[in-house]
């Protein structure tokens, strides 16, 4: 079975969060009114959407690429997108001779501000052993057959540092503005389990 | 004593987040270019080094600036302030003759768990 379809949900989570919740506020250490205002915010205003239009905004102002190659955190924050697990970006470009793939072998860290939480996958041991291991055959799962001559680069986001990837832009979208390239540029693109649309697909 | 999370706090964790980095001149044990070899940390305590890179020689790519140390201030001894490197290895130093030869890997490595290759 693919890994992107894999069932690693551990039994009964939505339980042990709900217990844990019940003692941390009995404990007076949250006020559960807190914890509203995160789940609203990720799961209305941040997610791979914050991402897509940094990615397209690249691709279409070199002045804004060159900036955002070289100080990803602050160009990202330029555009609103900054605040917890995106601390300090940095920002990995897919070129025809090099492929790039991040993971975080340790636990689960992943750019939130721009990506928004992690997809199961992306925290199953399965993907975190074998993606660094053997790259092509796990790339080779999400759809993705990588040229022997392509470079493949695994990125470990071991330490403070989060990553995104920067697809190539798909062929055919010369006429295309920033908000329908935006479209083509989807989660996996830019993890680097993927590539950004063809348009029409 | 528990510092209770509040819902005042959550604009801000959600614009600032924690930041690590730390602004110190701390001076940087090697510079871009520098052959590492990753130090056996087998420490039971808390550490932030995968396994699978200990004793392996990369190259220093990135020198990313100075951040807290994990391994202390988890355990609340102090931010041991040090710089973290991406560091790259290629496929084959890591896995051998399995590792694809033109692949590389990048990890990001504090000072403390490295020496000059």
């Amino acid at each position: 079975m693919a890994l992107a379809q894999e069932n690693v949900l551990i039994p009964d989570v939505g339980l042990r969060v709900k217990a844990l919740e019940s003692l941390l506020a009995e404990k007076g250490a949250i006020d559960p009114k807190s914890l509203d205002l995160l789940v609203e915010a990720f799961e209305t205003r941040i997610g791979p959407k914050n991402g897509a239009k940094v990615i397209a905004k690249a691709w279409v102002d070199p002045e804004y690429k060159k900036w955002l190659m070289k100080d990803g955190t602050a160009a990202i924050k330029s555009l609103g997108y900054s605040g917890v697990q995106g601390e300090n970006m940095v920002v990995i470009e897919n070129t025809p001779t090099v492929h790039n793939v991040v993971v975080c072998t340790l636990c689960s860290c992943y750019p939130w501000p721009t990506l928004g939480l992690p997809p199961i996958w992306f925290k199953s041991a399965p993907y975190r052993a074998r993606v660094v291991i053997e790259p092509r055959a796990v790339l080779r799962e999400f759809g993705l057959e990588i040229a022997d001559d392509v470079e493949v680069r695994v990125w470990d986001s071991t330490a403070e540092l989060r990553y995104l990837v920067m697809p190539m832009r798909p062929a055919g979208t010369e006429n295309f503005n920033e908000a329908q390239l935006a479209e083509l540029v989807t989660r996996d693109s830019m993890i680097g389990t993927g590539l950004a649309l063809a348009p029409g697909k | 004593m528990i510092n209770k999370v509040t819902v005042e706090m959550m604009p801000i964790v959600l614009a600032t987040g924690d930041p690590a980095r730390v602004d110190e001149p701390i001076p940087a044990k090697f510079k871009e270019g520098d052959k590492v070899i990753v130090l056996e940390v087998n420490a039971p305590t808390h550490n932030r080094l995968p396994s699978y890179i200990k004793g392996k020689v990369g190259t220093v790519t990135f020198d990313h600036g100075v951040f807290v140390f994990p391994d202390t201030s988890a355990h609340r001894k102090g931010p041991k302030p040090q710089h973290v490197y991406t560091v790259t290895f290629t496929a084959q130093e890591v896995w051998g003759e399995a590792g694809h030869p033109s692949d590389r890997l990048y990890a990001d490595i504090w000072d403390d768990y490295m020496r000059h290759a």
